[in-house]
């Protein structure tokens, strides 16, 4: 929002006197104004020689607040928007999909929490390569280097049946093409990034060329660490903002987003996510991965969700194809 | 003459209201129950009621029971009324809340279900700001939906308060005003948040039920061993007394008239019928009671 001189142009009623009453009362911009106490300032507008002029002046401004404001929906129609906009995006992975009740909800934020090696990245580059076999884009925002395309391929070669033949290169092809992966190595990046990405979505350039239904950050917890710590709450803000970022996004534009946290060792020895207490409350579904020592059966659970009974519900996912396996085939 | 004092007699048998209004009116303001585990203690329209506890803690879940009991018809057990949801950590989920209307709707009836769904107003907000353009606007915005629904509105929600709270406390936003009094910007807003609301409900009665999550880890907390899922582990450790950090300026905190603490149960029965429910404890901090509630989410099955 902006200083009220800005409205000078626009609105004749907030005019040179209503300026400077309202700075006499250190109400500079829309920001001041929503601060401060309205029954004060009409009641100082009372006693005013133009308290007339100046009362229409607090409407106008009133007015124009409240054109800023989305309408109040009601069920029905947040109900309608749901099912028209926010359908179920398939991970590719039976077991995640199974749990979900379908898979990842677009609209939502969707954590995957676990130590490495437990199938986290996994999991992104499988969901990111069904989603693209489905023509649809994806932003794949990266953190550590961990893309990788060659998994894509096996991913999508698996799926296909034949591997090496002209017509699987030709669909690799286009599945690579919308998986659009950025290097991202701080969380201001990740802002730039993300920032862009919403003027894009504004502007409908993506749009027209192709909807983007996923945006995967791993992960989300390598960026956020770093700032965390120190006295000061900027690090908090940060990661409470690029939370709120991402959660606008996904709502405003249909996405389903996947962000992935590590885990650290607590205090008694016992692990926890690296994104504490204040992270807890801005994803909507919380899951949590792990694997069996030595094997290839990875156990997820429900740590969160919203529509869902959590704690006790964990389910065995056997990955016919483990990690080793897909890989010898391409080396 | 005298079938003037003859009017004059019967006007005043009658009376100013029927009795019927009369109960109304005074029903309006009186005490009433929420359901369960709301109702250990009568609230009425200008309590503020707190729900603290960690995430998850079935907080959003109690919310959406009791709007659901303030929309549903009188014949339902309800209260006829609309509910106001404010919802500034941005994660409510409509289908789950459209689930358990048609699970306390108890037989299928498009039109009550319809009219039940309109009856609940809900509005995001993702930062201070939006917050207070929203509560500063909001009066026009509820007159507008009395006209049209014909009832009024007594439960606003909000979920969570707390939301913006490191945002703020970082903020460099300063208005001149503040900075002269040396006032941090958290507070200013607490303030004008409080005063807002206040005025709404000058006009506006209503019951506010605002969850509050629990931002600060500590010892006590079950948050270090949630992930490890391992029931016999959580089983021993006893439920201790369960502490949180308060972090609401004392301008929020003030207004506050009741707070309840919820958070998850590591101790419960471990048996095949539980699989699919989660366990949570309920405490009422203000009034203080030694009473202890548990309750039980159990999975909608539709």
């Amino acid at each position: 929002m902006a200083p009220l001189k800005s409205l000078e142009k626009e609105y004749p009623l907030i005019d040179s006197n209503f300026l400077s009453f309202c700075a006499s009362h250190a109400i500079l911009s829309v920001e001041d104004f929503l601060l401060h106490d309205l029954d004060t300032l009409i009641a100082f507008a009372d006693n005013h020689s133009t308290s007339h002029r100046l009362k229409q002046g607090i409407d106008q401004l009133l007015s124009i607040i409240d054109a800023l404001n989305p309408p109040l929906l009601n069920g029905l129609q947040l109900l309608e928007d749901a099912q028209r906009n926010k359908h179920v995006v398939s991970t590719g992975c039976e077991g995640i999909d199974t749990l979900l009740g379908g898979g990842l909800r677009e609209g939502q934020l969707t954590e995957l929490v676990g130590p490495s090696s437990s199938g986290k990245t996994q999991a992104c580059l499988l969901s990111a390569s069904t989603v693209a076999k489905h023509k649809s884009s994806v932003m794949y925002l990266d953190t550590g280097n961990s893309f990788s395309p060659q998994r894509i391929a096996c991913f999508v070669g698996q799926s296909s049946g034949h591997v090496f033949d002209n017509q699987a290169d030709h669909m690799l092809k286009k599945v690579l093409d919308r998986i659009i992966c950025y290097s991202v190595f701080d969380i201001y990046q990740m802002f730039d990034v993300l920032h862009q990405l919403k003027i894009n979505l504004r502007s409908e350039i993506v749009r027209s060329n192709q909807h983007v239904r996923l945006l995967i950050v791993d992960s989300i917890s390598s960026l956020i660490t770093p700032i965390l710590g120190g006295s000061g709450p900027q690090g908090h803000a940060l990661m409470i903002s690029a939370g709120f970022l991402l959660k606008k996004l996904a709502h405003e534009h249909n996405i389903a987003v996947m962000v992935t946290n590590h885990v650290v060792s607590g205090e008694d020895g016992i692990s926890k996510p690296a994104l504490g207490e204040s992270w807890k409350s801005v994803p909507h579904v919380r899951l949590f991965l792990s694997r069996d020592c030595g094997t290839n059966v990875y156990n997820i659970s429900i740590l969160k969700h919203p529509s869902m009974v959590c704690h006790l519900i964990t389910k065995l996912l056997h990955r016919a194809s483990g990690r080793a396996a897909s890989y010898s085939m391409y080396s | 003459m005298k079938s003037k004092e003859r009017e004059e007699m019967e006007k005043w048998i009658e009376g100013d209201e029927s009795g019927r209004e009369m109960l109304m009116r005074v029903r309006s303001v009186r005490p009433f129950l929420l359901p369960s585990p709301l109702d250990r203690v009568p609230l009425r329209v200008g309590n503020v009621l707190e729900l603290v506890g960690p995430s998850p803690s079935a907080k959003t879940h109690i919310l959406i029971h009791a709007a659901i009991t303030s929309i549903l018809p009188k014949h339902l057990g309800g209260f006829d009324r609309f509910v106001l949801f404010l919802d500034l950590d941005c994660r409510f989920d409509i289908t789950r809340f459209s689930q358990l209307l048609i699970h306390r709707l108890t037989h299928h009836d498009p039109t009550l279900y319809n009219l039940c769904m309109a009856r609940f107003l809900y509005a995001r907000c993702s930062d201070t700001f939006e917050f207070l353009r929203t509560l500063k606007t909001l009066h026009c915005r509820l007159e507008k939906e009395k006209e049209v629904q014909g009832v009024s509105a007594h439960l606003l929600m909000i979920d969570s308060i707390g939301a913006f709270h490191w945002m703020d406390r970082a903020s460099m936003f300063l208005s001149q005003r503040d900075n002269n009094r040396k006032k941090l910007f958290l507070q200013s807003v607490s303030e004008a948040v409080v005063q807002n609301i206040k005025k709404l409900l000058q006009v506006h009665p209503m019951l506010i039920i605002a969850t509050k999550s629990v931002i600060f880890g500590n010892r006590y907390s079950t948050a270090s061993n949630e992930v490890k899922g391992n029931v016999e582990e959580r089983c021993t450790r006893n439920t201790q007394n369960f502490q949180y950090r308060e972090y609401m300026p004392s301008v929020w905190q003030s207004f506050v008239t009741h707070r309840i603490l919820v958070r998850s149960s590591d101790d419960h029965p471990v048996t095949c019928n539980y699989q699919h429910s989660s366990f949570y404890l309920l405490e009422w901090l203000l009034p203080r009671l030694s009473i202890v509630d548990k309750i039980v989410v159990n999975e909608v099955r539709t």
